[in-house]
């Protein structure tokens, strides 16, 4: 297993707000965790990429075979986990470029690669730049700086295609996207799949699945996943809302 | 030190000062040796400046008064002659005319052949080569009254630079002054004018490097004439257990444009002031300050600006970024005289504290008088931001070079818009080390 989450416990404030979770994530599947506003969904995503003041009060999130609650978020980075943010930070003074030049070398570096060229660096950042119907200008820009909401948003795949993690956590990368930014988001997505690499989409609307078909879909209520099936259970919650499954599943 | 002792180090400082000029900078020229007994004397009335005076509250220099008596027997002419010529710290400018003094001393054979109206040597040099011009701008604009850091370096001015730009000239390059201090435990006072006549440009760069511990005490007068482009910049990277205080006075003349900018990265304490008026109608001045410090270090910025005639128009930005339990003060004064209407000025103040001992205390004041005009002032101070850190660790980037990259961008807006050499990486430098002394006690 890619990624392999047993009974996971967390705390945020000394309020516990994922209770009990367990997940397991295989290398090139892609999953989706859907659920009502405050079951977890974020805290989860943000505990995976390591953010310190969302304490591990028990249970266990191993990564790659590894026992990562140790592990500094840039060191979790830089083992190949990404996080898409639900709300990208702006950083005013430090460049898209430069951020994805560091970030990119940081990883190259814990690969035991060589720093890359700056010729090839350019290449492929245009290129990828391209996919993601980002104008070469927004490279030499503050990171997001300025940005609007959709722009935040392909900024982040854009980010994610450059880095090319080996598991990426999508927080409702598809809230606040006007249809045709969603299918760019989709499509960057869909370009990276690969058997290596796997998605974890943390979605809210069963629309994104419409474009970015899952493996695995879960349902997260209250700290837990309280179910879990294929893509057609996204529509299910679609057609009846969450209401009939955590009636059942509390049944 | 209680109260009586201070005060009878004070008056013994005072004693030694006027015996140590009597005996080894008396000037030999009439004009220059009335001027300094006068400053002497205003110096006997003022002392030290203290925090009992407003424009010294944060910054009081009574500790000098241990120092500067015994520094300033050190900086004889022997010791002087024999102290090492290497250059600390040398920005990379192409294409500038540089001229070096080291310990006060100018250093023709390290320097380039001075151009025409530009002046470098003794202050008595220049009293007795250029009587007329010494005679009509030292002291035009510095008053030995503004304290007695001024009157002190009136009276014992050794290390002079004079520049005049004629009418409509245009100087192509940059001057380029380079104050070294190599000698332990001694003290330069650099003096500097700066006469642009109508419709000329002229760019001056003052840089301050020292490799042991010295006292820098400087005064600079600048005035612009009709229509005249200035481009002022001064750099300050003293040694870590050095003094340095330094004012500058210049004024603006109808229609001239300057652009000034202050970069303080070292000595233990401090104090620059930029005092700047607006003389003639549309007039303007942009003014860029940034001020890094750490450890125990005490750095002070000042900056006032006369609007004194309608149209003109300030605008100045200072950051500072301050770690371990350094101190920073900035004191950000914009006046707009009665007659100044439709003046437009907008002044900013940012700092960056790193850690929880630094400590910062900023004054931003308007004092307005004319009733159609355009004044803002704002002042932040805070911290590096979690969530942007975050972000940036995320990201894959270790945590020492997200925070050089976080504190570098603080700085960015105005560090890129510096084209003076290589500035900017002087600049990123010191923030590295500012990174790296957090890294070691976090």
């Amino acid at each position: 297993m890619l990624l392999e989450i047993e009974n996971l416990h967390v705390s945020v404030n000394n309020t516990a707000i994922i209770k009990g979770l367990n997940l397991s994530i295989g290398a090139g599947e892609v999953h989706a965790i859907m659920g009502p506003n405050g079951s977890g969904k974020s805290t989860l995503a943000q505990t995976l990429v390591g953010r310190d003041d969302y304490n591990i009060t028990s249970g266990s999130i191993h990564y790659e075979n590894k026992d990562i609650s140790d592990m500094e978020a840039d060191e979790r980075a830089r083992a190949g986990m990404f996080l898409s943010f639900q709300y990208p930070i702006e950083i005013p003074g430090v460049t898209n470029v430069y951020l994805l030049k560091a970030a990119l070398n940081a990883r190259r570096k814990a690969l035991g690669k060589p720093e890359i060229d700056a010729v090839e660096f350019m290449r492929f950042v245009k290129e990828k730049a391209a996919l993601m119907e980002i104008d070469q200008k927004f490279l030499s820009r503050g990171v997001n700086e300025g940005f609007s909401g959709g722009e935040k948003k392909r900024n982040e795949i854009f980010q994610m295609a450059v880095l090319e993690p080996t598991l990426a956590i999508l927080d409702e990368t598809d809230s606040g996207l006007d249809i045709d930014a969603l299918k760019v988001v989709a499509n960057g997505v869909n370009q990276q799949r690969s058997p290596e690499r796997a998605f974890l989409l943390i979605t809210h609307y069963q629309r994104l699945l419409d474009y970015i078909k899952p493996d695995f879909v879960h349902v997260l209520a209250d700290g837990k996943i309280i179910r879990s099936g294929d893509k057609s259970l996204a529509l299910e919650l679609e057609e009846h809302g969450y209401d009939d499954v955590l009636r059942a599943a509390a049944g | 030190m209680n109260l009586a002792n201070m005060r009878a180090a004070q008056d013994n400082a005072t004693n030694a000062l006027n015996s140590i000029w009597e005996r080894n900078h008396a000037a030999q020229n009439d004009w220059l040796r009335n001027r300094q007994t006068s400053a002497l004397e205003s110096f006997n009335q003022q002392g030290f400046p203290n925090k009992h005076l407003e424009d010294w509250r944060y910054t009081d220099l009574r500790e000098l008064a241990e120092h500067y008596p015994l520094w300033l027997e050190n900086s004889d002419t022997a010791r002087l002659d024999s102290a090492s010529t290497d250059i600390p710290q040398t920005l990379d400018i192409s294409d500038a005319t540089r001229i070096v003094f080291i310990n006060g001393v100018f250093r023709p054979e390290l320097s380039d052949a001075l151009p025409d109206g530009l002046f470098a040597g003794s202050t008595e040099e220049l009293a007795i080569a250029h009587p007329k011009l010494v005679q009509q701008h030292w002291g035009r604009l510095a008053s030995d009254a503004d304290s007695g850091m001024v009157s002190l370096n009136s009276a014992f001015a050794n290390a002079s630079v004079a520049l005049t730009v004629a009418d409509g000239a245009q100087l192509t390059k940059p001057i380029y002054v380079q104050f070294a201090g190599t000698l332990e435990n001694s003290i330069t006072h650099p003096r500097l004018f700066v006469d642009l006549g109508e419709n000329s440009t002229a760019e001056l760069i003052e840089h301050y490097s020292s490799s042991a511990s010295c006292i820098v005490n400087a005064v600079t007068e600048i005035s612009c004439g009709e229509n005249a482009h200035l481009k002022y910049y001064k750099l300050q990277e003293e040694h870590p257990s050095g003094w340095h205080t330094a004012v500058q006075y210049i004024h603006a003349a109808r229609n001239s444009n300057i652009k000034t900018a202050h970069i303080d990265l070292g000595a233990r304490l401090s104090r620059n002031d930029l005092k700047i008026s607006l003389q003639g109608e549309s007039a303007h001045v942009d003014s860029d300050g940034v001020f890094i410090a750490d450890g125990q270090r005490h750095v002070e910025s000042r900056i006032t600006v006369n609007h004194m005639a309608p149209h003109t128009t300030s605008r100045e930005r200072f950051r500072s970024i301050l770690a371990d339990n350094a101190r920073g003060v900035f004191n950000g004064r914009i006046y707009v005289d009665e007659c100044a209407q439709k003046t437009n000025a907008q002044l900013s103040n940012r700092n960056l504290l790193l850690s929880p001992g630094a400590e910062i205390n900023t004054k931003p004041e308007l004092e307005i008088y004319a009733d159609d005009v355009k004044c803002a002032h704002g002042s932040t101070t805070g911290q590096l931001d979690t969530n942007a850190l975050f972000y940036l660790l995320s990201r894959g980037i270790p945590e020492k070079n997200a925070r050089d990259l976080l504190i570098m961008a603080f700085a960015s807006e105005l560090v890129t818009e510096l084209e003076i050499g290589s500035v900017s990486e002087k600049i990123q430098q010191a923030l590295r080390r500012l990174g790296t002394s957090l890294g070691a006690t976090n």
